[in-house]
Order: structure tokens, then sequence, then C-alpha cells
């Protein structure tokens, strides 16, 4: 009976449409990570990035009066935390953990710092009036009964989240720069035997980074809420990095984690009136993560092993055959 | 006017190796000339000084008579020089196409054109007979494809001068045949090629002319035709800084470890240990000579267990050590000195005391109940600085701090006093200077004399020669010949079996094992 | 341990000065920015945790759970592991010393033993997790590990929720612990102290927790400098290769790295749950783990110098708090200045690269960029 009621909300448009939106702010981000993932970089820094861009892009839509310079604004915080990022860790070689660890310290700190500074609150930005980027109608789906409530009315935002990650597919696997990127990634030494700068190109990608994480800030505060509240990413940053490492650090797989974690956090809101608490719901993305991470290397182990097996017995039969002939 | 010139060039490096002493090298157009030499006799050092990876220290490089400064490797290929490494610089999850082409992509409307970078290496493929399938992903390709992408890259940058590093060292010989032809094939198209080797016999195959480096100095460039391969051997591994060593006579003992049918095969498929047997006696030194890459490093590493995957037999007094742990084989009485010290030998970040007790921090008198006695490791340290001889301040210093040859001192020190009964000595003194060098051969034929059972692993033939009972030489992964080092064993003729020229009678190898 | 003080350079000290020097300097500048009266805010700051006896005892307090959590941080370190698991290890001790303050009816004098043993085995037995997955199965620590930290947070929220939380409560919190689940106070009732007690030790909420934290860094101490598992530690950070051709067990050693790292931080949560908090509360390890990082960097994973950045690292926390309520500066002012001293220290190249850029204008050249050789 209570079974039966959750399935049917699980199946229903409203819900699915919640995942859209609920995915939106750890998609845009896993991008990001992705991004600077393949270049050979791990930023675990994506929090910090996205908290700065909420911030930033409150108060810029609330001080300009215009949302758009708010996004503006957002990706651009986010690329200054990025280019510090990349200051450290390239340049002065600051290991990449550490100095993600510190800068997400700081943008924890500086965030609610400055808030307080120019509203005297610490806690959210309910005194400024901020903009908010518009939902918006699909003209012929928004009339399909189903679908028209899955798809459509959703917030600029979520589309955005998702042609995004078309673009980010194409600019890594189908432009010059981005192969140079990923070769950065795979082997620097090579990739700069062939002339690629590999500095220039991983802050290239940190800088991507920084503002796809930026983005997802702005739709923490800008779409998904109206405010900034501190610390309202929550870990997002990290559920974005680990939704990387589950889609096996190619875009197609990053969006589908990102919406499976999507899900699960919407599936947990659900579950409440099953008396399932949302907590145990919420942890499944995160056994998932460690899990595939498990798989993927017993699969490597094995490969290894029947290569390392393969090898020695057409060895040994070689060497059967020639002791025959002499 | 020769096509390219190098004159008098000098490198000497940060920690004051003399790579090149003075070197003179010219290139003609059209030619493949052959560049040989022992493992640091400067070839490489010369090479990536001309491909522009290294900046000489003295002397210059003209190319048809107009002087060139190269400031990185794009300016050497902008001028026409591609070299070809030993390590493949491929990206593994790109094909073969997009690594041709990397860093010089083709595209239409600022997108990447795959299609016409199959096309490119599909041509450049055909023409110069380097086949390759164009559309693989490089991670499921062989090495010796791999081998010709490298090619093809460096032609796709429009290399006129082709620097091929030990090109063969990793390929199989039909491989080697399919390169030859390849490399033929540039030469018609009018490519130059230099060609570094080890392997005469290839030399006397490829190569036009061949200019021979011994110690960093050139011994001379000769037309091939007018060489024999017992000529370029001589001039090779001649006789240079000779440290005479007594060696007193000792009766060897029993046998202290028997190989049996030892292969190994490496991670990528290649043989590099096949079917080798042999026995080491107590208080003798066996020498294993060979150019190095013919399987000598597997060797040590497999008898030491820091390699599995093997088949065949080792025993130390009877005992199995194969595929243990390397504290196994370390208890059954094997102490290694590893051939890549830095890697291996060493943690640099520590202290002297604690890199001489890896092996043994765990027993008494080390360990007194949980704890580690610092006063017992201190003092202890402290004789075996003295013992040996190691120039430091104090124990307490960082490894990483010391010269290299006193860094090989600490290793020798640690692996001496493990009382061991076989004693696993891999280069023990390459790239050490040469007082360092004398105390650690001293101390080797010392050990023989009180009974250890060494395996002596060097690429240096002079101090195989000098400090050896048997000789044992390998190649391609077999051995080819073990001999009794008698004051009438010649380099020359070590140096057939060493390059593969000649291959020991079975049965009178079986008489010396 | 002369050695060992003498093994840390002066360089490194000087460095470290520098950097927190640099750091103050900047959240001044800060300060000067946004406050009416910037230097009475920087007086509270710098002086506030000494100005009276409660500061004073908060500082301790603070700096005893981050003490715990440096000695966490520093044994994984220590062996080149990059755990950051200390968080989640963290609410597992909190929770079952907890459990055991709120539920188990032993006697004070059993009962807070076995709480404390309850949260360190706790922190154990997650710690465990990582050191597994990577020893055996080559799983990269920093992703299981934030991972397992999510993973434990969740489960002490849920049976804090459902389990735990007292009905009475109008917010996510157990009970106040009874007496017998409570840290005592470090100076014990006896009538010869009556006077130091009154005077000072009843300002102050110190517990017991101070004699095992001392103990506790002597231990770490020794385990570290003094063991084969220690000297097996410190090998593996340095150079794994060779730790295996020495014939270490070196899977072994990875294991048991994370989990003894997991009693120190399991005993940190223990703290907060039975000496600072005196009940679970919702969010207890509030990011802490994280921030035993900076206290285990600034004393160069050296337990000696554990103590000391802990103060100091404290102090700043607390001198913050300090801040907050007697000026108009907010205190995360601090987590700036925390995250700006990271980076100066693990900035590897600052000191040549400041070097150079000063050299590079003596010279008055364009100094072009050296060719940083990537992978190298």
């Amino acid at each position: 009976m209570d079974i039966e009621i959750v399935l049917r909300s699980i199946f229903s448009a409203v819900f699915l449409a919640s995942i859209l939106r609920i995915s939106t702010p750890l998609i845009l981000p896993a991008l990001g990570g992705l991004v600077s993932e393949l270049a050979g970089a791990t930023n675990i820094a994506l929090e910090g990035m996205m908290l700065s861009g909420a911030l930033a892009g409150v108060l810029v839509s609330a001080y300009t009066k215009s949302v758009w310079l708010g996004v503006l604004a957002g990706m651009l915080a986010g690329l200054a935390i990025a280019m510090i990022l990349g200051y450290f860790h390239l340049v002065l070689r600051t290991d990449a953990i550490l100095a993600g660890v510190a800068i997400n310290i700081m943008c924890t700190g500086g965030t609610i710092f400055l808030l307080y500074v120019l509203t005297g609150d610490k806690g959210n930005s309910s005194t400024l009036v901020s903009g908010t980027v518009p939902n918006v109608n699909i003209p012929i789906i928004e009339n399909i009964p189903f679908l028209g409530t899955v798809l459509s009315g959703h917030n600029i935002l979520t589309y955005l989240a998702f042609l995004l990650a078309i673009v980010v597919s194409v600019f890594l696997y189908r432009t010059r720069f981005g192969a140079h990127l990923r070769a950065v990634g795979e082997n620097p030494v090579a990739a700069s035997s062939v002339g690629i700068n590999v500095i220039r190109t991983r802050f290239a990608a940190f800088a991507i980074s920084g503002m796809l994480a930026g983005l997802g800030g702005i739709n923490m505060s800008m779409a998904y809420l109206t405010l900034f509240q501190r610390e309202m990413t929550a870990g997002r940053g990290f559920i974005a990095l680990a939704a990387v490492f589950l889609g096996g650090r190619k875009p197609l797989g990053t969006l589908l984690a990102a919406v499976f974690f999507g899900f699960a956090d919407a599936l947990s809101n659900q579950l409440g009136s099953l008396k399932i608490p949302p907590q145990v719901v919420q942890t499944i993305p995160y056994f998932a993560t460690i899990i595939a991470l498990v798989v993927y290397n017993l699969r490597q182990q094995a490969q290894v092993a029947a290569r390392a097996r393969h090898f020695q017995e057409k060895h040994m039969a070689e060497m059967a055959s020639a002791k025959s002939q002499s | 006017m020769a096509f390219i010139e190098m004159r008098d060039i000098v490198k000497v490096y940060p920690n004051g190796v003399v790579a090149n002493n003075g070197v003179n090298f010219s290139l003609e157009r059209g030619e493949i000339h052959a560049l040989v030499g022992e493992n640091g006799a400067g070839k490489s050092t010369l090479m990536k000084i001309l491909y522009g990876m290294e900046p000489p220290s003295g002397g210059e490089i003209l190319m048809d008579g107009q002087p060139l400064r190269f400031h990185s490797s794009s300016d050497a290929i902008a001028k026409g020089i591609g070299m070809v490494h030993q390590n493949f610089m491929l990206i593994p999850s790109f094909t073969v196409a997009q690594n041709t082409v990397l860093g010089m992509e083709p595209v239409r409307r600022n997108m990447l054109d795959a299609k016409e970078a199959v096309r490119i290496t599909e041509d450049l493929s055909k023409r110069y007979g380097l086949r390759v399938d164009a559309e693989a992903v490089v991670d499921s390709i062989n090495v010796g494809m791999r081998q010709r992408v490298e090619i093809l890259k460096t032609l796709y940058r429009g290399a006129q001068v082709l620097i091929l590093d030990e090109p063969t060292a990793v390929l199989t010989p039909q491989e080697t045949q399919e390169l030859f032809e390849a490399v033929r094939e540039l030469v018609k198209e009018g490519k130059t090629v230099i060609f570094i080797t080890h392997k005469l016999r290839e030399v006397k195959e490829i190569s036009d002319r061949v200019t021979v480096m011994r110690n960093g100095k050139v011994m001379g460039t000769v037309a091939t035709s007018e060489a024999t391969r017992e000529s370029i051997a001589r001039m090779m591994v001649g006789r240079d800084v000779f440290l005479n060593i007594d060696r007193p006579p000792v009766k060897r003992g029993d046998v202290a470890m028997r190989v049996t049918d030892l292969s190994y095969v490496s991670e990528t498929g290649r043989p590099m240990l096949s079917n080798v047997s042999f026995n080491l006696y107590y208080g003798e030194i066996l020498g294993v000579a060979g150019v190095e890459g013919n399987g000598q490093t597997e060797l040590a590493e497999v008898i030491s267990s820091l390699r599995r995957s093997t088949t065949g037999k080792a025993t130390v007094d009877g005992s199995d050590i194969l595929n243990r742990t390397p504290r196994d084989v370390r208890l059954a009485g094997v102490a290694h000195i590893p051939e890549d010290r830095l890697t291996n030998g060493v943690a640099l970040k520590s202290s002297i005391y604690e890199n001489l007790i890896v092996d043994r921090y765990f027993r008494p008198p080390f360990r007194r109940g949980q704890f580690i006695d610092y006063r017992t490791v201190r003092s202890t340290g402290d004789g075996l600085i003295r013992e040996f001889d190691i120039r430091t301040k104090d124990g307490e210093v960082a490894v990483e701090a010391l010269s290299g040859g006193n860094m090989q001192k600490v290793i020798v020190a640690r692996e001496f006093t493990a009382s061991p009964k076989v004693l696993i000595a891999s280069q023990p003194t390459r790239g050490i200077d040469i007082g360092a060098t004398e105390f650690i051969r001293k101390r080797l034929v010392q050990k023989r004399v009180e009974g250890t059972a060494i395996l002596l692993i060097s690429a240096d033939l002079s101090e195989v020669m000098s400090i050896s009972d048997r000789i044992m030489v390998m190649y391609e992964g077999h051995v080819t010949c073990v001999k009794i080092n008698t004051p009438d064993l010649t380099e020359e003729e070590l140096g057939y079996y060493m390059l593969g020229i000649k291959r020991q009678d079975p049965e009178e190898m079986e008489a010396n094992l | 341990m002369k050695a060992i003080l003498k093994s840390n350079s002066v360089r490194e000290i000087l460095r470290i000065f520098t950097a927190v020097f640099v750091a103050l300097m900047i959240g001044f500048f800060i300060t000067l920015l946004v406050s009416d009266d910037p230097v009475g805010a920087y007086r509270a700051f710098l002086l506030g945790p000494v100005s009276r006896f409660n500061r004073f005892g908060d500082w301790i307090e603070e700096s005893l759970t981050l003490m715990l959590l440096g000695l966490a941080i520093a044994l994984v370190f220590k062996a080149g592991i990059f755990s950051l698991g200390a968080e989640g290890q963290m609410a597992f001790g909190a929770l079952a010393a907890g459990c055991v303050a709120l539920y188990v009816p032993l006697p004070i004098y059993l009962r807070i033993p076995v709480a404390l043993v309850a949260g360190a085995v706790a922190g154990f037995l997650l710690g465990i997790i990582p050191g597994y997955l990577k020893a055996y199965l080559n799983a990269n620590e920093i992703v299981s590990t934030l991972m397992l930290n999510t993973i434990a947070l969740k489960f002490y929220e849920y049976l804090l929720t459902y389990y735990i939380k007292s009905p009475s409560a109008g917010y996510t919190a157990s009970d106040t612990f009874p007496e017998a689940g409570i840290l005592t106070t470090w100076v014990p009732n006896l009538p010869f102290l009556q006077g130091f007690r009154t005077m000072f030790v009843n300002q102050t909420n110190i517990t017991i927790m101070l004699y095992l934290v001392i103990a506790s860094v002597i231990v770490v101490y020794y385990l570290m400098y003094r063991t084969p598992f220690g000297y097996e530690l410190r090998i593996l950070g340095s150079n794994i290769k060779f730790a295996r051709y020495g014939g270490m067990n070196t899977r072994r050693t990875i294991m048991l790295a994370t989990a003894v790292s997991g009693i120190f931080a399991g005993l940190a949560g223990t703290h907060l749950a039975m000496g600072i908090h005196t009940k679970l509360i919702i969010n207890i390890t509030a990011g802490l783990g994280f921030e035993g990082i900076v206290v285990a960097l600034l004393a160069r994973n050296n337990p000696l110098f554990i103590p000391l950045s802990a103060l100091g690292y404290g102090y700043l926390r607390a001198g913050a708090d300090v801040m907050e309520r007697s000026s108009d500066v907010s205190r995360e002012m601090v987590l700036v200045i925390q995250a700006i001293i990271i980076l100066l220290v693990t900035a590897e190249r600052i000191f040549p690269e400041v070097k150079r850029r000063i050299q590079a204008r003596r010279e008055n050249t364009a100094a072009a960029e050296p060719t940083s050789q990537p992978g190298s």
C-alpha cells in the first residue's frame, strides 16, 4: 500500500521533473571537474568555486539589478578562484589536494565574511533583492501531457546544464584544444614533446572548470533557491567530483552519474512517506561510487593478470617448440 | 660541406658528470649514420643536444654551414630534425592517426578533421612503407607499430633528419627487419637517419657510416663497408681506466644458488629471460656481462622477488626462493644491490641511519621488545659509516644530501653486512667516482674471499673482467656463454657473445656451469 | 628526540613563521577595509583568548580536539597516504562514545573509559576501510575517504534523528549525557586544591582529556619514531619502492596506518561529544576534519610539534570567536587567514619563485619563464 504510493510518485511526472531540477547543480560542477580531471589535475576545490559563484551572482545581481550580469559575475568568481588554484598548483607546485582543501576553507569563510560585511547577516542574503534566472516553457512540448510536465517549465540553467554536457563533450573530443587537453592529462611529457604547453593547458582547464562550477553555484543561489545561504552548496562540489569518477571520466558517464546522484536525492525526499529515512537513501550514490571504484580496479587487475598469463603461455609454447626442433 | 656538423661539443651536467667531452660529429645528407657505444658513452646526450632537449655547455652546431641555436626541441623540429625516443611519447587512449597529428591537427570549421588525420596518416604510411592501422587505439597496438607511429609523427612535422634512439631494443627480429626496410625507404625519399644502437650486426646491415663513442669522446668515424664487426667492437670496448685489483686465489665452495630454466615475460609480452640456468658457488664472483637491456635487470629482480610471473626454479642452499616476498628472499640469505639506486636502493628523504636498517629493523639487536633500539641503530650505523668510508657530517643527514658515490656506499654497507649467502650486485659502480668505484670493487673481492657467493651484473666489461672468477654473457634473454675468467680471455671475444655474433657450444657451457 | 628537532631545519620553521605572519598581515588588511575599529577588532582577535579564564579554557579545549585530529592526519600523511577520512571517523567516534555515555549503565569510573575505548574502536574500524581499498584494490584514498565521510555523517544523522533524539528536544539532538557520561574536570576534587579550583578550574571547562591528549602525543611520537611500525610508516611515505625492496609488507602498513589514524580521529569525536557538547548534536564535526590537516601540516607531520601547531591554530579560532563577539568583524575572517597559511606553507616553490622574481627585477630584464618540464 505504502509502496504503491511511493512507486506511483516515483513514476510521476513531477518527480521526474524534480530529478532534473535537483541534478542541475551537480551536472555543472561535475562537467567542470571532468575537464580538469582529464587535463591531469584533480579539482577538489569545486565546492569553493561554487560557493564563490553563488555569492557573487547574488551580490552583483542585487546591486546592478541585472540577472545576467549576476550570472556573468558568478562565472568570473569561479574563474578567479580557479586562477588562484592554478597559480599555486601549477606555478608554485603546491599539492593539488592541499591547495584545493585550502581554497575550500577560504571560500567557505570568505563568502560568509563578505555576506556579513555587506548585509550584516551571516545566515543568508534575504535582505538583498537579488535576481533570479527565469524558468522557461518549451512551446509544443509543454502541452504534451506527461512529457510537458517533465521537460518543460524548467530553469534556463537546467537546460543549459544538459546543453553544456554536449558542448563539453564536443569540446573535449572534437576540437584541437580538447585533444591537447586530454593529451596533457594522459602523458604530459609526450604532449610537451610535440610543443603543447602543459602549464598553459592546465590553466585553461582550471579556468573552464572554475566557470562551470561558478555556474553551478549560480544555479544554487539564483534558481534552485533565490538567495545565498552560508555553506549552501553542502558538499555538492565533492559529489560532483565523485560523479566524474563514477562516470568513468567520460562526459556522458559523468552526466548520467550526476543525474543518478540527483535521483537518489529526489528519492530520499519522496521516501519520507514510506518511513525510509532520507539519510539512508542519500548514501546510495556514495556506496555506488565506492563499489564502482572497487569494480573498476578489480577488473584492471584481472586484465593485467590475464595478459601476463597469456604472454607466459605463449612464451612457453614457443620455447617448447624451439626445443623440439633442436 | 657536411649537412650537419657538431663541433667540439662539451656537456657537463650540474652534478659534475661530463657526458660529452669535445665531441665532433658530422652528418652527410641522405646517409644512414650509425652511432654506437656502450651505455654512458655519451650518445644519448649528444643526440639530445642535437634535438634541442639539452643545451650544450660548449661547442657549436652547424647546418649547411649556418650556426644553429636551439632553445627547445620545437626549434629543432622547425629545422627539420626529428627524434624517436626509446620510451615512446604517445597518448595511449588516442588512435594512431590522432597521435600522428597531435599538436598540428588538421581542422575543418574549427573542429578536428578526423578523416583528414586518417588520410594524412595513411598517405605517410604508404609513402614510407610504415605499415600502421590509422584508426587503431595506441593502447591496443604492438610495440613495433607504436614505433612506426613515432616515426610518422616526426615525418608529419617535416623531419629531414631522423634520430632513432636504440630503435631495435624493443623489437622482435621480424619487426627489426620491417624497420630496416622502412629506414631504407626513408633514405630513398631523401631523408637522413641517425641510428643509435649497440648491435653491431645491425650497424653492418643498415648503416653507411658509423661513429663510435666511448667515455664521452668520439673514437672515430668510418665507412661501414671498410669496418668489420670485430674492428668496431674493439673501438667500443677498449680498455680505459683499468683499476688493478688484487684477486687472491680462492678455492670455490659448494653451490650456493642454483637457477634452472628461468624465464620471464614482461608486461608488454616481450620475453626478457629465456631458460636461464646457472650455478653460483660460495667463494666466487660470477660476472654477468652483456649490453644493457638483455635481461640482466630482470634476472636480478626476479631472483630477489621484486618481479613475479616467471617459470623455472631458483634455490639457495636447496630451498626455493622464487616468487616469494622480498623479505622471504632476504631471510633466505640473498642481499641485493639494486641497479636503480634512487628508485629501489634508498629513501632519499630519510637519514643514513634509517637507510641502513631497512632489511633488519624488525629483528634483534635493532628491535628490542616492541621498540626499535635507536642507540644500537646509531652505533651500528656509525660503525658502518666509518668502515665503508661514507663521507658525511653524521648519520642523521638525509641520503639525498650525499654524492652518488656515497649514496652507493650506504647501499653497499647495508647489503654487505646483511651477512648474505648470496649477494647480487647490479651495476654497483655505475655513475660514481673512481675512488668509490675502486673501494666497492675491493670490498666485493674481499667478500668473495670471505666465502660469499656473488653475482656481479655489470654493463662495464672491464669491471666484470677485473674481478670475476667466471663470466656469463647474456644476449636477448639467453645465456650465450659461460667462461672461466682466465688471463687469455679477451674483451673482444666476450664482445662477440655480448653482441650476438657468437654463441657458445652447449656442451662447453655445461662444463663451465 | 634531539635529532628529530634538528632534522626540521631552521629554514622550515622560518618558512612557517613567515607564512603565518604574512597571513596575519593580510587578515589585518582585510580588517582595515571592513571594520570601523580595526585596531580594536584585531586586538580582540590577537589577545582575546588570554583575556579571560573562560576564554582561555575554550582555547585549550578547542586545541585538544585539534591535537587529536592533527595526530590522526600526521599518521597517514607521514605514510604518504592522502586520507581525508578524519571527518567521518570523528563522527563515528562521537556516535559510539555518545551511545556508551547515554545508554550503558556503568558507574562513571567505568563508563568513561568504556566510552573512550568505544570511540577509538569506532574510528579504527572505519579507518581500516580506505586503507584496505587502497592497499588491495588500488582505490584512490581521496575519493574513497570523501565518500566514506558522507556515508558516516549520514549514518550519524540517521541514528541521531530516528533513535537517539530526545522527544522533548525542539531540535535534533540527544539528551544531555548523564553525569557518568561526561568527562570530568582535569583537576580532581581534593580539599587542598579547592582554592585553585574556585579561582581557575571552575571557570574553564578543561577535562581529563587533557591527560589523554598528552599521552596520545607521546604515544604517537614513540609509535612513529621508535617502533618498527613507525619506521615502516615513514619509509613508506619516503619511497614505497624502497620499502618493498627492503622487504616490508607495504599493504599491511597502509592498512594499519589509516586504521591507527582512525583511532585518534575517533578520540577527537569522543572529546567533542563527551567533553565539549556533552550531548550528540547534528553536524557535530562541523568540518573540523579538514582543519586537522592544517594542524598536521604546520607541524610538518611531527607529533611533537602538533601541540604547538594545534595551540597556535586553536588560538586563531578562539581569537576569532572573541573578535566576533566584541567587534564588527565576523569570525570567518580567520578561515581566510587559515587558507592563506596552508597555501603559503605547502607551496613548494614559493621561495625559489620569490627569489627568481627579485633577481629578475634586479637584472631588469624580462624574465623568461623557466621551461618547466611537467611530470619530471
